[in-house]
């Protein structure tokens, strides 16, 4: 343990610690996955009509309430 | 394609066909070992000089040899001959076989990485996803060496790692999905072909910035460097590393940083383009140690965010911007004022 300055490190390492951050962790969950979708909905851009990308950015405006509801409470400290 | 010998005389005409294909060429020389391992030895002599310019440090700026190249080579004699400390009841396996797969890991995108026409190991046709895979990989690996090096220090490292890929994945995601829809592929190649007129940080600027700060976080560097935080940490999750395994290390992070850069360079800059002067790959190489640059300097001059401001940035900022951006380029596309460049 070169840090310790010599001390004899106290205690165990591989302890139990609370994983900060909930709200936003949930959020990663659900957002990875809609990302990785949208690539599909990326390189099929040109070949699809008009309708069914409107219909996927629909879907993106409409995820925006959600989104703005778990920024809102994940922005509380008492949520972390 | 090359023939298996079937006489004893034939042997050695296919060995020569062997290592004079392209193939192996590109896989060894070129965008391959050869060229990162110069690289990557270039940038630690690179940053070293550049922070000791920008914190007027008297070492580095005289030490090591006409200009200083001799200290790389010296740092790394020293590391091998250096013993390797393993902690008590660490996972031996782990924390001797992760830092070989982080190395692994971080040579393994360059495969797909276009660096001329002609230069590229697999030409990949979900490249981008590829890369994305890939380097997403880190700061679980990360994790997995905290955890298994037994110490207290670098185990709060590699779960400050993991929220920071929380915070700067889906960002980066998204606004490289900007860059999807005007190439219309997921090719890096074909990307880089769609540059030819105009490059991609002009349609897509917000992007590029998003991208750009995404990939900061990713590298750990300042003002995002939270897993290896010094004053914090001592050296976040790579504590425990000594001698040869911190070499490894080492190399891999700076692997990494090139691997961002000539990322950078492939979505925004345009890749191999530029005026016919020079050949293709030194433009690309030009191009992204420009952005290496780029990414070093705040090194020198930042502060560092705490974990919650970062989280915030990147949801409630970079997202939305990234979010925003798409949206642009649906319009860009859709009423066609990019087709003068013919996207």
């Amino acid at each position: 343990m070169p840090f310790e300055s010599g001390q004899v490190p106290q205690g165990e390492a591989r302890k139990r610690v609370v994983m900060q951050y909930y709200p936003y962790l949930l959020m990663f969950v659900v957002f990875d996955v809609v990302g990785m979708f949208l690539f599909a909905w990326g390189i099929s851009f040109r070949s699809i009509p008009t309708a069914g990308s409107l219909l996927v950015l629909l879907f993106l405006f409409l995820l925006g309430a959600p989104l703005g509801y778990a920024l809102k409470m994940a922005l509380h400290r008492e949520n972390w | 394609m090359v023939s298996l010998p079937t006489t004893p005389a034939q042997i050695i005409p296919f060995i020569i066909a062997i290592v004079t294909s392209h193939t192996f060429i590109t896989i060894v020389f070129f965008p391959g070992f050869i060229h990162l391992t110069l690289v990557v030895m270039f940038l630690t002599w690179y940053e070293r000089k550049i922070l000791a310019r920008i914190q007027l440090r008297i070492g580095p700026l005289y030490a090591g040899g006409p200009g200083g190249i001799l200290q790389p080579m010296a740092d790394g004699v020293k590391l091998i001959f250096k013993e390797v400390m393993i902690p008590y009841k660490a996972d031996k396996p782990l924390f001797l076989g992760i830092p070989l797969a982080l190395v692994f890991l971080g040579a393994l995108p360059f495969a797909v990485i276009p660096f001329g026409e002609h230069w590229v190991i697999a030409n990949l046709d979900v490249g981008l996803v590829f890369i994305f895979a890939v380097t997403s990989l880190f700061p679980s690996m990360i994790l997995i060496f905290a955890w298994a090096s037994n110490s207290k220090y670098p185990f709060l490292g590699g779960l400050r790692s993991l929220f920071q890929q929380v915070a700067y994945e889906i960002p980066m995601w998204i606004s490289a999905l900007s860059i999807v829809l005007l190439a219309g592929s997921l090719n890096l190649t074909q990307i880089v072909e769609a540059q030819q007129k105009i490059w991609f940080i002009v349609p897509a600027f917000l992007s590029f910035i998003v991208f750009f700060v995404a990939s900061m976080a990713e590298l750990e560097r300042l003002p995002f460097d939270l897993p290896e935080a010094e004053p914090e940490l001592v050296a976040g999750w790579f504590t425990e590393s000594s001698g040869a395994v911190f070499m490894v290390i080492f190399l891999a992070l700076y692997m990494k940083l090139y691997l961002m850069s000539s990322l950078i360079t492939v979505l925004f800059l345009g890749g191999w383009w530029g005026p016919a002067f020079l050949p293709q790959p030194v433009w690309f190489i030009l191009k992204a140690l420009i952005v290496a640059t780029i990414i070093i300097i705040p090194r020198g001059v930042y502060a560092r965010l705490r974990v919650d401001l970062l989280i915030k940035v990147g949801w409630t900022r970079l997202l939305i911007i990234a979010i925003a951006n798409v949206f642009i380029t649906v319009v860009l596309l859709s009423t066609g004022i990019l087709s003068a460049w013919g996207l």
